[in-house]
């Protein structure tokens, strides 16, 4: 289902701008510094060893010294692609009644938002999806015309597919992006995480190998962020064929926890491999969404991997 | 088409509402897109309750209740086989039920007793009866008794006729009828009716028609009860030596056609006759061929009445045994035969078997065989046979003693202790004849004696008989003709002449034998008959202790009065009693008269449709109304149950998994 892209409050996320944050440097200008940390020319401080770091940054002289194994860090200049993978499920039609959009269109929202910033700093823009209906993948590219076509593919796309019974919708994403992305590439993930496979969460983690920065903004309706239903209510899954009939006031508290259980796990997995977490409600200010969302790619250049 | 009926048929139209109520309650909730559906946990208790058994039945409940308010609103009548007084203008009634419950009434047809169809006709009566109408119950077994005096209040009438059960009695209709009529006939209901359940088969076929000109209406509605069913009754036997007379009786007469009489000792057959063809009422000879024990005579076959089947075979008569003690030479007559006192209770056919005996006996087991003594002009008594004596009617015995001229020529040692008191003389009397008061006892038979004569007469003092004696009947000069004196639970009749024709004409006189009437009445009071007809009482005078265990092994009710026990059997068989100490054995006979089945003639105007109809219509409102209540309180109830199961399941899942 195509679903119209509400216009954006620029004015309170342009301001934004990678460049502005002066921790990113495009490949393309050198101008900026990277937003990530990694091998380079500038030596940038160290941090503890994690699975998936490169050897060859290994501080010997720190593990000597400090019975730690700790590795070098530098400032560098580097290409800062960002991959944006969205979610265009069935689920992600769903708008519920307090909402100003459909989940889909909210995330889609963010990814031109996230895709113009990025763009503006000269950084490159992929698009990959998950699922959905007239779908069309771009390729990591950059320059003017850039925006256009992430926005057009946005605007063309349709909601659809169920992600629950079709496994290979995420090799179609993530598989793209692990043969593609550079080091550095920042991959942002856009979806509700409701009906992704239950591998979905490991491998998207696994992209994050290489030195790829990872982010995963689960996009909510209101409704399902507070279960605002009364009485007895029947409610149908749009993936999964799941029905159920329920009393909403004695199994709201369940749901929210089962909900929060989701977003706990992704965090967890993603704080593990250097990765973020935004919870992002359509109802939100996306300029805010948006803001978090740069400031927690932000913040991992600056801080590194978070614990 | 009445209103009623049109507004029951709308309310009817209302069945639909608790199914459609229902269905409005048991719609799905609308089914709504929720992506994340599957974090959703179902809550079975309350989403899936209406699907449960319990909304069917709450369903089921409220769908009866309205279909039971449609129909109270049309107010229906059913017509059954019950029966319904006709009131006469809607006014309230006095009804006497006349319920028969006599031996006849068990005979069985269609395997059912005529007692059990009269009883739920009495008890249809009973419902069909309104605020305001007075019911009283009159049994018509022999004797007649008020069951219940005329009362409004219904539940209690009804609570009696339930109670009410069939006896062996005899039946007295027009007793009964006589006496349901003075029960309601002073009751300020305007309009009065006698009901009669009955067979009609009171003996007294040829008796006038019943119902006739009587002020208060007679409904006899069960006519079919009157329907003659074969059987065949043992009435009584005795058993004399090796041969019982058995007394039977059949109706109708070929009723004990290839049936025969059988005595049983034990399990064993000791003697058997065949009935003739046409039985009717007769004395059966069976020859006893080693009988030993008790003696049981019974009827072969299977007739309307199980209960009459059988009797026990008496040893001895089961009438009264009196003794009859006289001088040969000094009673007899000079044509011959027994002493006129033995020959007057012979001609009273009282039921009494005498035996003439010489001498009073000297000991207390040859007396025990009897219930009363006569004795004639004795010369008093030796001392062994005034203990016997004395010992004999302190435990009930009863005592003529007809003093005569030997009455002073006591021998030493001999006299009348203490029958009575001080020395008896003999000589003329100075008066003929009784005083007027004789009367009291004798009725018109008194004034046989005026003129009594006989050639001498006892003398007694007075004053020493003592408090409890009491002068009955005096001579003209106030001395004592006839002394009766209670001893112990015994009776003493005192004469103060023979009954010997050489003394007197006495015996030839109608007071004498009223006086032996009097006499045999109180043996029979003081004994208590050996063997009586049901309905008959049992009275023991003096009788301190009494207990009667009957052939069900139930105790029967003993009557109090102030100076005896009565005891009224109404079931044939034997009875244990335990009198005083002593266990005696009495058995109750069927009466004859209930063999005969023929029914009484009845007045036309007992059948008239104004008295009442056998087909009511009943109103079913109140067990509606009632059903109704009901189901509101069942629906209560569901709807109780149900909320608890909600609140248990509510707090089942309240815990955050």
């Amino acid at each position: 289902m195509a679903t119209p892209l509400r216009s954006i409050d620029w004015g309170s996320i342009a301001p934004l701008r990678l460049r502005a944050r002066a921790l990113a440097d495009g490949v393309y200008a050198g101008a900026h510094r990277s937003l990530r940390r990694g091998p380079g020319v500038e030596f940038g401080g160290h941090r503890e060893y994690v699975p998936g770091d490169d050897l060859r940054w290994l501080d010997h002289r720190a593990l000597l010294r400090h019975d730690k194994l700790l590795v070098r860090e530098f400032e560098t200049e580097t290409d800062r692609g960002l991959r944006l993978i969205v979610d265009a499920s069935a689920s992600m039609a769903y708008r519920g009644s307090q909402a100003p959009a459909a989940k889909f269109a909210f995330a889609a929202l963010l990814a031109g938002a996230l895709a113009r910033i990025a763009l503006a700093s000269g950084d490159p823009v992929g698009l990959e999806w998950i699922g959905g209906t007239t779908v069309r993948p771009l390729p990591a590219t950059s320059g003017r015309e850039a925006f256009e076509r992430v926005v057009g593919a946005l605007e063309s796309a349709s909601t659809g597919g169920d992600l629950r019974l079709d496994a290979a919708a995420l090799d179609q994403a993530f598989g793209a992006i692990a043969r593609r992305a550079k080091r550095g590439t920042i991959i942002v993930l856009l979806s509700d995480l409701i009906d992704l496979p239950d591998e979905a969460l490991d491998r998207f983690a696994a992209l994050g190998l290489g030195g790829r920065v990872l982010l995963a903004v689960q996009v909510l309706d209101h409704d399902e962020l507070t279960f605002p239903f009364q009485g007895t209510v029947r409610l149908r899954g749009l993936e999964g064929g799941a029905v159920v009939e329920t009393d909403a006031d004695a199994t709201r508290e369940r749901y929210l926890a089962k909900l929060d259980a989701i977003a706990e796990e992704w965090s967890a997995k993603l704080t593990y491999h250097g990765g973020q977490f935004v919870r992002a409600s359509t109802s939100d200010d996306p300029a805010e969404i948006v803001r978090r969302a740069v400031s927690a790619v932000a913040g991992r250049f600056t801080h590194g991997h978070d614990a | 088409m009445t209103f009623a009926y049109v507004a029951a048929l709308a309310v009817a139209l209302l069945v639909a509402a608790p199914f459609v109520a229902h269905l409005l309650q048991r719609r799905r909730a609308d089914e709504r897109a929720f992506p994340p559906a599957r974090l959703v946990a179902p809550s079975p208790p309350v989403a899936r309750r209406r699907r449960h058994i319990d909304d069917r039945a709450l369903y089921a409940v409220r769908t009866a209740a309205v279909l039971a308010l449609a129909l109270l609103g049309a107010t229906p009548f059913v017509r059954c086989s019950s029966l319904a007084l006709g009131r006469q203008g809607g006014a309230s009634l006095a009804l006497a039920i006349v319920l028969d419950d006599s031996l006849s009434m068990l005979a069985e047809v269609e395997q059912k007793t005529r007692w059990d169809r009269a009883l739920r006709a009495a008890d249809e009566l009973v419902d069909g009866a309104r605020e305001g109408d007075a019911i009283g119950v009159v049994l018509a077994g022999s004797p007649p008794r008020i069951a219940l005096a005329p009362t409004t209040d219904l539940a209690a009438a009804r609570s009696v006729v339930r109670s009410l059960s069939p006896s062996h009695r005899a039946t007295d209709l027009e007793g009964a009828l006589e006496l349901a009529h003075s029960i309601v006939h002073g009751l300020p209901q305007p309009d009065r009716r006698v009901v009669l359940l009955s067979d009609l088969s009171d003996g007294h076929s040829d008796g006038p028609p019943l119902g006739e000109s009587r002020e208060i209406p007679l409904w006899i509605p069960l006519t079919d009860l009157a329907k003659p069913a074969p059987n065949c009754a043992v009435l009584r036997a005795d058993r004399q030596r090796d041969r019982a007379t058995v007394r039977v009786g059949c109706f109708p007469a070929d009723a004990g056609r290839q049936r025969s009489i059988e005595v049983y000792a034990g399990d064993h057959v000791v003697g058997r006759t065949p009935l003739p063809d046409e039985a009717g009422a007769i004395d059966v000879g069976v020859e006893l061929t080693g009988a030993s024990g008790d003696l049981m005579a019974r009827v072969t076959g299977k007739d309307a009445i199980r209960a009459d089947d059988a009797a026990p075979v008496l040893a001895t008569t089961g009438g009264l045994s009196i003794a009859i003690v006289a001088d040969p030479a000094g009673a007899k007559l000079v044509t011959g035969g027994a002493p006129p006192v033995e020959q007057a209770l012979a001609a009273l056919a009282l039921d009494v078997r005498l035996r003439p005996l010489p001498l009073v006996p000297d000991r207390l087991e040859d007396l025990a065989g009897f219930a009363g003594v006569v004795i004639e002009d004795p010369p008093g008594f030796t001392p062994e046979a005034r203990r016997s004596l004395t010992a004999w009617v302190d435990r009930g015995g009863v005592v003529l003693l007809a003093l005569g001229p030997h009455a002073p020529l006591a021998p030493l040692g001999a006299n009348f202790e203490p029958l009575v008191p001080g020395s008896i003389g003999w000589g003329p009397s100075p008066a003929p004849g009784l005083d007027d008061k004789a009367s009291v006892l004798f009725g018109s038979a008194a004034a046989g004696l005026v003129d009594f004569r006989p050639r001498g007469r006892a003398t007694i003092d007075p004053s020493l008989l003592g408090s409890a004696a009491q002068v009955t009947a005096r001579w003209k000069d106030g001395a004592p003709w006839l002394i009766e004196r209670p001893v112990g639970r015994g009776y003493v009749f005192v004469l103060t002449v023979p009954t010997s024709p050489d003394e007197s004409d006495l015996a030839l006189r109608p007071a004498f034998l009223m006086l032996l009437d009097r006499v045999v009445d109180a043996t029979r009071t003081r004994n208590g008959a050996y063997r009586i007809t049901v309905g008959e009482a049992w009275t023991f005078e003096g009788a301190k202790s009494l207990q009667v265990v009957g052939p069900e092994k139930n105790k029967l009710p003993i009557t109090d009065e102030p100076t005896r026990k009565v005891v009224v059997p109404d079931r044939i068989g034997t009875y244990e009693l335990g009198l005083d100490g002593d266990k005696l054995t009495r058995v109750v006979a069927a009466s004859e008269k209930e063999v005969d089945q023929r029914p009484r003639r009845v007045s036309p105007d007992t059948r008239a449709s104004s008295l009442g109809d056998t087909r009511a219509k009943i109103d079913l409102s109140p067990y509606l109304a009632i059903g109704l209540l009901a189901l509101l309180v069942g629906e209560l109830a569901l709807r109780l149950r149900a909320r608890r199961a909600s609140s248990v399941d509510a707090e089942r899942a309240a815990p955050v998994a």
